[in-house]
């Protein structure tokens, strides 16, 4: 049979090896990443194009800057003039007021580029989880424990995962390992959180005594809860991060749908207004509730660097559930 | 149709009754299950079976079985056997020859054996944790030859349909040569004659050379009716004393009626027993079958055994769908083909050998799925005992297999040849080669390594152990 033509001449024959020519698989842990990410833009691109907003908003920025670098510069001065003592006080106020900007900016900046990063990895796994390849699986383990090396609570996960792996499992095993053996602790931790903050918000809007006090606590309550989600799988988002996932959140709020059917959506709704019709507080309380549970689920659906898949998806309903007997609880 | 004769009605009944207890007892405390463990020519039965049970009992390698990863299992444990008449299950022994550090591979069993292996764990369902905090899970392994599953087919032909099947088979090219002598002699007897002993007998014996034959040649698995092989008790019995003949039913007092008889009780007493004392108990159903070993052996060998396989979903056709099946049929509801020894070939190459079965199971398990029972493939092997490499040849990256052949004391690379779509299979030879046990496995008390068996497990036991 050997003398049949062959379809590539790439093929080799069956043969034996020399043992001393043969060198376990390499890991390659540091390799580029992959085009994986970018063909996979799983949640909407935010900011395609920079807009005029975007031009002015930089230019004012700019105005600002340098305003407040003749301000200085100036106050300075005067300051030198007045008395030495003075000057130097100035100073060395500006001194660290300059630094600790630096260092915000600085810690801004790595913030959003692990944000960057998660969203990169989330890309690859939905990517190596559909092909049957073999060789990117030690990869995504190796960048994912890099993520995680800072956090000891996740040692031991990450150790026996690397346990398990062995050199049979295939890329999309490898994957849902990390996903059953690391990230589903961080998922019941990350749900629990989710549903405190909800409770929170509800309690809250029916207790409160005027809107604009909700409102605030509302808006702080989520910003807060977004963080700390963020925070749970390894993003720790500065400011400027949490607004930006906050954003994309709003963006993704209606059209990922979170875990929701039309049926979900209908139910919950009708829900909220038959509460409501019991008291309006109480039933503002509870959407309010619902509203900060969604938000919380979708940053998780955007800070975990692997996508859920159909059998872990979090769900509103046990928050909802919760919520509904919170009126019970008020009244 | 096949009508259900009187003893099916006995057996169906006294089943119905254990059943009906079984469902009421599963609600409160104890449930149980019974795995059915068969394999094709040499798939590695008794290994797989002792690293199911090896792994079950330490859990320590089984990320993919759910009650493992999420902490519900407690403890598994070796229970005493429950049916007093089937043999036990020697796991002790042969773990002692899997590990080690002189490592061989088990002898292979004859037979069916049994194990019981009680598992403790917590439920998901909170209705359960009410009754009960920790649930016990009985799995009864009931390990048998794939040749008594081939046997199964038989219970619905008759003879003169089973003759012309077998004969036909027979008559093609691998066995051919090897059934020459029996077929001569066929050519010799007349069916019409009168029934005599001595004819009957030199038939079944020239039949069961050729049988023998067909086992010990490369890669053939259709090998029935299985008892020829294996007689156990059965050594000169009478209703092991028969052989398909050619032509149509004969008249009274004929040597065709001698032989019909005869076929008739081998399916009533060996096959319809078997049926009814095990294979009708049976909850789950793996097979292994050995592909890797038939394509070593060429494209008759992969035919053989793509006919094997048909033959052997031909039992779990009946699904668990209507209520007659349910009394006569059997009432497994998952069935895993798996191919084993998945080490013999690189990871990389494991999507295509599952491909490959898939591909051989493919028209059968359409029937089956739609009829009920789940269907799945998978590439296992039940003890790891090669490592994949990458060695470099004429300037081109293999991943290898490395390993100690069996037979030899020193390891070696192999590069087995990758495995091509199904239409292309022997466009290019393979070389799989037997390698041995890797020494001192499982010697760090987390079970014997392997590969998928987790997957497998869960699969089959998953939905048990929620």
């Amino acid at each position: 049979m050997t003398d049949r033509p062959t379809k590539d001449r790439t093929w080799v024959p069956p043969m034996e090896i020399d043992p001393a020519h043969a060198a376990p698989v390499p890991v390659e842990e540091d390799a580029p990443p992959g085009s994986a990410a970018e063909r996979l833009p799983a949640l909407l691109a935010e900011g395609q194009r920079p807009g005029i907003g975007r031009w002015l908003f930089g230019a004012l920025a700019a105005l600002v800057l340098v305003a407040l670098g003749f301000d200085t510069a100036d106050l300075l001065q005067r300051s030198f003039a007045t008395s030495l003592a003075l000057g130097t006080l100035v100073a060395a106020l500006v001194g660290v007021a300059g630094i600790s900007a630096v260092a915000m900016l600085v810690r801004e900046l790595r913030s959003l580029r692990r944000l960057r990063r998660i969203d990169q990895l989330r890309g690859e796994a939905g990517a190596l989880m559909v092909t049957a390849a073999q060789g990117e699986g030690d990869r995504f383990a190796g960048a994912l424990g890099r993520l995680y090396a800072d956090r000891p609570d996740l040692q031991p996960a990450l150790a026996r995962m690397k346990d398990f792996v062995t050199d049979a499992h295939d890329d999309a095993e490898v994957v849902r390992l990390i996903d059953r053996e690391v990230l589903s602790e961080l998922d019941r931790r990350a749900y629990q959180t989710v549903l405190l903050a909800a409770r929170d918000t509800a309690i809250v809007t029916a207790l409160s005594p005027a809107a604009v006090v909700d409102l605030a606590v509302v808006l702080w309550r989520n910003l807060k809860l977004v963080r700390t989600v963020a925070g749970l799988y390894g993003a720790r988002p500065g400011y400027v991060g949490s607004l930006r996932l906050l954003r994309r959140m709003l963006a993704n709020l209606a059209v990922a749908g979170v875990t929701e059917s039309a049926h979900h959506v209908a139910v919950e709704a009708l829900g909220g207004s038959l509460v409501a019709a019991l008291s309006t507080r109480v039933g503002q309380g509870v959407i309010n509730g619902l509203l900060t549970a969604r938000v919380g689920i979708t940053s998780m659906h955007l800070c975990r660097p692997v996508p859920f898949g159909p059998h872990n998806r979090p769900s509103l309903g046990k928050i909802r559930g919760e919520l509904m007997s919170l009126p019970k609880q008020v009244l | 149709m096949r009508l259900p004769n009187l003893d099916d009605l006995t057996t169906a009944g006294s089943r119905l009754v254990e059943r009906a207890g079984g469902v009421a007892g599963r609600a409160l405390v104890e449930s149980s299950v019974r795995l059915g463990v068969t394999g094709l020519r040499r798939a590695g039965k008794t290994v797989f079976t002792t690293a199911v049970v090896d792994n079950l009992l330490r859990a320590g390698r089984l990320p993919f079985l759910d009650v493992v990863s999420t902490g519900r299992l407690q403890a598994a444990r070796l229970q005493p056997q429950p049916d007093p008449d089937v043999p036990r299950f020697q796991y002790e022994e042969h773990l002692k020859s899997l590990s080690g550090p002189d490592p061989r591979w088990p002898e292979p069993t004859r037979g069916i054996s049994q194990l019981r292996l009680a598992m403790r764990y917590r439920s998901t369902s909170a209705l359960k944790r009410v009754v009960q905090p920790t649930a016990i899970l009985n799995l009864d392994i009931v390990d048998y030859p794939g040749e008594w599953l081939l046997d199964l087919p038989l219970l619905n032909q008759s003879f003169a349909e089973w003759s012309a099947l077998t004969l036909e088979l027979a008559g093609r090219a691998p066995r051919a040569a090897l059934s020459a002598d029996w077929r001569a002699w066929l050519g010799t007897v007349d069916p019409a004659g009168r029934a005599e002993e001595e004819l009957a007998r030199t038939g079944a014996r020239l039949f069961t050379d050729y049988l023998h034959a067909c086992r010990n040649a490369d890669g053939l698995s259709l090998i029935q009716p299985g008892r020829f092989i294996e007689p156990g008790d059965f050594e000169n019995a009478p209703l092991l004393t028969f052989c398909p003949l050619p032509g149509a039913p004969r008249g009274r007092g004929t040597l065709w009626e001698l032989l019909e008889e005869r076929y008739d009780a081998y399916r009533t007493v060996v096959v319809r027993r078997f049926f009814a004392e095990h294979f009708a108990r049976l909850d789950r159903q793996i097979v292994l079958i050995d592909v890797l070993g038939a394509l070593n052996a060429g494209p008759d060998a992969v035919a053989d055994m793509k006919r094997s396989l048909e033959l052997s979903l031909e039992p779990f056709r009946h699904g668990s769908s209507g209520w007659l099946d349910w009394l006569f049929g059997t009432k497994i509801d998952r069935v895993l083909f798996a191919a084993t020894k998945a080490d013999h070939i690189a990871s990389s190459q494991h999507p295509n050998l599952r491909r490959l079965l898939d591909d051989l199971v493919a028209d059968a398990r359409r029937a089956v799925r739609f009829e009920g029972a789940q269907v799945d493939t998978m590439a296992i092997a039940a003890l790891k005992s090669t490592e994949t490499v990458m060695a470099e040849h004429e300037g081109q990256q293999l991943r290898c297999v490395r390993g100690t052949p069996v037979g030899r004391d020193r390891e070696t690379v192999l590069y087995p040849g990758d495995i091509p779509e199904m239409r292309d299979v022997f466009l290019r030879p393979y070389q799989f080669m037997p390698f041995k046990p890797p020494p001192d496995a499982g010697a760090d008390g987390r079970g014997l390594p392997h590969i998928r068996l987790d997957q497998a497990l869960q699969f089959l036991l998953g939905d048990y152990l929620a």
